[in-house]
């Protein structure tokens, strides 16, 4: 479904994402992790189509720099780390923007009870139906993280990439989104690669998982193929596996 | 939000017939009416009326309707750019087309120069087509040096340009003086004596412009999110951006030619109707001209009859009069929002 050949993506000359080649299928979820500065936002914002790259990004088969914007837009939708919000729009006009594609009405941009429909069964996922109507202004960081979760999936995509969609969220939400997301792209053979800073959460979402360092792929395959105490330990100069065993141990003292 | 858009309507209305009725003369709204009905469509009417007719037609209902048409133009110009280029200080002067017009006007005022098809709309004329070219270079330029036309990129060379063609008209300021007050009488805003002529041309403009504008309010309101979510939902953003700009430099461009450089109600006016109707662009962009034109009739009336017979700088009473309100409505809805915490 997704295939990026020798892709290299760079700021002013250098590269930071180098020479990746990789291959999504329908169906699959991809976590991406790997210290900061590895180059897994760039990546994925140019399988967005939204930085130029060298190589080949290809949906279905078809270049992605042959397609349109709005081609591309019905394939994949990205949601990014929040930025600031300088206007404020109700909860409700917030998530309506991810049908822009979707929209008959050209003129005005009114939305039809089939828009409407949408946005509400996408807000009732996202526990925001008591919300609609506030501003997002008023919006806690989790909340907010949610709207534009919501936006994005309203946008009905076949693939969905997600920078660090837990940030901001609690524990409940974290999880809850992720199940979400399995059961979304099960649900309608669609894709969700995610960039995540929590191995947990990375391996609870994917089939596959995706390590990167200084741009380049470290590792790719199967979560349990894959990840190991020494790639951990490798990839982010930490003994993860370590911290992860003291974690368990507090845990356990806790329960007892 | 019905109610509030047909008080708004009704509002509008009202300041429009106070800033024809009310001056050195004051004249019943029913006269007035009277009056047009008689222009339109020749329905006689006493004496009494009469003796207005001039005053109404000739001086106060063009003025009031031309002070209307530029308030509106500027605030719609205003509430794109702050969109667009997601800054809330943003507006068409920010990207030059003040300084371009200025430049065009010091070119007729100064050097005397006159196009002979266009003849008494020289100004206006040169005013906007320098206005517009400023822009296209400020856009073209950063399009250059910023393939990805970044809103601080497109900022700071209009910013940087709007200073380089304001140094050249203080340069024709300084060499050629004779003609030096008109130019800044010019450039403090008026719309004394301007006739029917600039309301047969700038009226259907704007209005064309206004329309054209909101039917990309949901582009609008996807770019304050930024640009890549702007992208990534499907806007077409060099295209949007490049029509959006342009059509609100032509909107700032065609009121100032005319009527001179008014500033402030193009950074208020979308600001306040953002906080009474919302952000939504479908409401923010008609409603910014409404509001924008009304207030703009006011600031006008206020300048021509608080130190009658004489007439104030519209540009400074639209900072007088405006400020104070801004703060009231900004502020006191901060306030509330702060107790409610």
């Amino acid at each position: 479904m997704l295939t990026l050949k020798n892709v290299s993506v760079g700021y002013t000359g250098a590269d930071v994402v180098k020479n990746i080649t990789l291959s999504v299928e329908q169906n699959e979820n991809l976590s991406i992790i790997g210290p900061n500065g590895c180059g897994k936002t760039t990546l994925l914002k140019a399988v967005a189509n939204l930085l130029p790259f060298k190589g080949d990004i290809e949906i279905s088969g078809k270049p992605v720099h042959e397609m349109s914007h709005r081609e591309v837009s019905l394939k994949i939708a990205l949601l990014s780390q929040l930025s600031g919000i300088y206007f404020s729009y109700s909860v409700f006009d917030t998530v309506m923007m991810g049908r822009y594609l979707h929209i008959k009405d050209k003129f005005l941009g009114l939305p039809s009870d089939e828009d409407r429909e949408s946005v509400m069964k996408t807000l009732e996922v996202m526990d925001l139906s008591k919300e609609k109507d506030r501003s997002i202004t008023t919006l806690s960081g989790g909340q907010l993280q949610r709207v534009f979760l919501a936006r994005t999936l309203v946008q009905e995509p076949e693939i969905i990439l997600l920078d660090e969609p837990t940030n901001h969220l609690d524990l409940k939400y974290q999880i809850e989104l992720i199940d979400f997301l399995k059961k979304w792209a099960q649900s309608g053979n669609r894709t969700v690669i995610g960039v995540l800073h929590d191995i947990n959460l990375a391996m609870k979402l994917s089939d596959n998982i995706l390590v990167m360092k200084d741009g380049e792929i470290q590792v790719h395959g199967k979560v349990n193929a894959v990840i190991n105490d020494s790639l951990l330990r490798q990839v982010y100069d930490i003994d993860v596996a370590r911290y992860m065993r003291e974690s368990l141990k507090i845990w356990e003292e806790l329960r007892s | 939000m019905k109610v509030k858009i047909i008080i708004t309507i009704c509002a509008s209305l009202v300041v429009l017939v106070l800033g024809i009725a009310l001056g050195s003369v004051n004249i019943p709204p029913g006269e007035i009416f009277a009056i047009i009905r008689y222009r339109l469509t020749g329905t006689e009417f006493t004496e009494t009326v009469n003796n207005s007719t001039a005053i109404v037609w000739n001086l106060r209902l063009p003025r009031a309707l031309l002070a209307f048409i530029a308030g509106g133009a500027l605030s719609v110009s205003g509430a794109v750019m702050q969109s667009v280029l997601r800054n809330p200080l943003a507006s068409s002067f920010t990207l030059g087309v003040s300084s371009g017009a200025s430049l065009g006007a010091g070119i007729v005022i100064l050097l005397g120069i006159t196009i002979p098809v266009a003849a008494m709309f020289t100004l206006p004329v040169l005013g906007f087509a320098f206005g517009i070219g400023t822009i296209f270079l400020v856009i073209g330029f950063a399009s250059k040096v910023d393939s990805q036309m970044d809103n601080n990129t497109i900022i700071l060379t209009g910013m940087v340009f709007s200073l380089f063609v304001n140094a050249i008209t203080t340069l024709m300021s300084a060499l050629a003086r004779q003609n030096l007050q008109q130019l800044i009488l010019w450039q403090m805003g008026s719309f004394s004596m301007r006739g029917w002529e600039a309301i047969y041309i700038l009226a259907p403009a704007v209005v064309a412009g206004v329309i054209f504008i909101t039917h990309f309010n949901r582009e609008l309101d996807i770019m304050t999110f930024g640009e890549e979510q702007a992208k990534t939902m499907g806007v077409n953003l060099k295209r949007v951006k490049w029509t959006l700009l342009i059509l609100s430099a032509a909107l700032t461009g065609g009121a100032i030619a005319f009527v001179g450089v008014i500033g402030f109600v193009d950074l208020v006016a979308p600001h306040i109707v953002r906080r009474i109707f919302g952000s939504s662009h479908r409401y923010v962009i008609p409603l910014s001209a409404l509001f924008g034109g009304a207030f703009m009739v006011i600031c006008d009336l206020v300048a021509r009859t608080i130190i009658a017979p004489r007439d104030l700088p519209v540009g400074a009473v639209t900072a007088f009069l405006g400020t104070p309100f801004f703060a009231y409505i900004y502020f006191s809805k901060r306030a509330k929002k702060a107790q409610v915490r």
